[in-house]
């Protein structure tokens, strides 16, 4: 089983870094959508299913504790894990993003290693279960 | 105010070289004398507990290195928008990161940072403070202006 991904960040450069620690982890990815701002990602959202959103804070249009807000009214969104990735790691701003439904926080920066765990957390399995594909080598991310 | 300018000098310099080193893969140094060849510059604001601007100074040496690290592209891959992207994401970084560092109870609202081609005045006084860096990939400044 493979899992689909929505990467949500106004800096391209960002969500090419996320998608390709995702990549290099050995994680099970079967199609990976990006957006720009929290609007795009509802966006993309209607006909495609998700399995994990992972989201900016900063963004312009909508920034992710609106998009935060707007998945949790959503029956069926609300139900999609969101790993909130971000530089306001203030422990104020953390528990705002836990308080709207995230399940997950990443500071930036970041090692790839802890993108890895934080994405096998939230979804449930481990590094080395059913779904993760344990390269054997954690720590050793080569870019 | 010289105390507070003090501290945050400090930890403005560990929250650069945390974010260069993560991110960036590019180890930096500090230079005693203010360097003079900046070429692009980003610019975030914080308001909060305190307020203020963070000014980030590229070499265009250094930006180019920084997106081919980041982004693992060679030279002729990169392009105009690539180094505006990653020096917007890095004063992002490096904003978030000192303030967290300064004081993580407290939640600061941060700008959308925006992108100079070419370096503007930059400011000074006593709530001014100025750091430049070098590395084998080129040169980065700092300057951080706080309001109160």
């Amino acid at each position: 089983m493979s899992f689909n991904v929505l990467i949500v960040d106004d800096s391209r450069s960002m969500r090419g870094v996320i998608k390709k620690i995702i990549t290099i982890s050995g994680f099970k990815m079967d199609q990976c959508f990006d957006a720009g701002n929290g609007k795009e990602a509802l966006e993309a959202l209607v006909g495609n299913w998700v399995d994990v959103i992972i989201s900016d804070i900063n963004m312009p249009v909508m920034n992710g504790f609106e998009l935060l807000g707007m998945l949790k009214e959503d029956n069926l969104l609300k139900e999609i894990p969101v790993i909130v990735i971000t530089t306001e790691s203030s422990e104020k701003r953390m528990q705002n993003a836990f308080d709207l439904g995230a399940k997950g926080f990443i500071k930036k920066p970041f090692l790839p290693e802890e993108v890895k765990k934080i994405l096998y957390k939230v979804i449930g399995v481990g590094d080395e279960g059913e779904y993760g594909e344990d390269n054997g080598d954690d720590e050793d991310f080569d870019f | 105010m010289k105390e507070n300018m003090e501290k945050i000098t400090e930890t403005m310099r560990i929250s650069i070289f945390d974010v260069f080193e993560k991110m960036f893969y590019i180890f930096l140094e500090s230079l005693d004398d203010e360097y003079q060849e900046y070429d692009v510059e980003a610019v975030i604001s914080f308001e909060g507990a305190m307020s203020g601007e963070i000014r980030i100074l590229f070499s265009v040496d250094m930006a180019k290195t920084m997106v081919q690290n980041m982004l693992g592209l060679g030279e002729d891959e990169i392009d105009g928008q690539d180094i505006e992207d990653c020096s917007k994401e890095a004063a992002n970084m490096i904003c978030g990161n000192f303030l967290g560092k300064l004081d993580s109870t407290e939640a600061f609202n941060l700008s959308i940072p925006t992108y100079i081609l070419e370096c503007s005045e930059l400011p000074a006084g006593e709530n001014v403070c100025r750091m430049d860096f070098d590395s084998d990939g080129g040169n980065v400044g700092v300057v951080i202006e706080v309001n109160g």
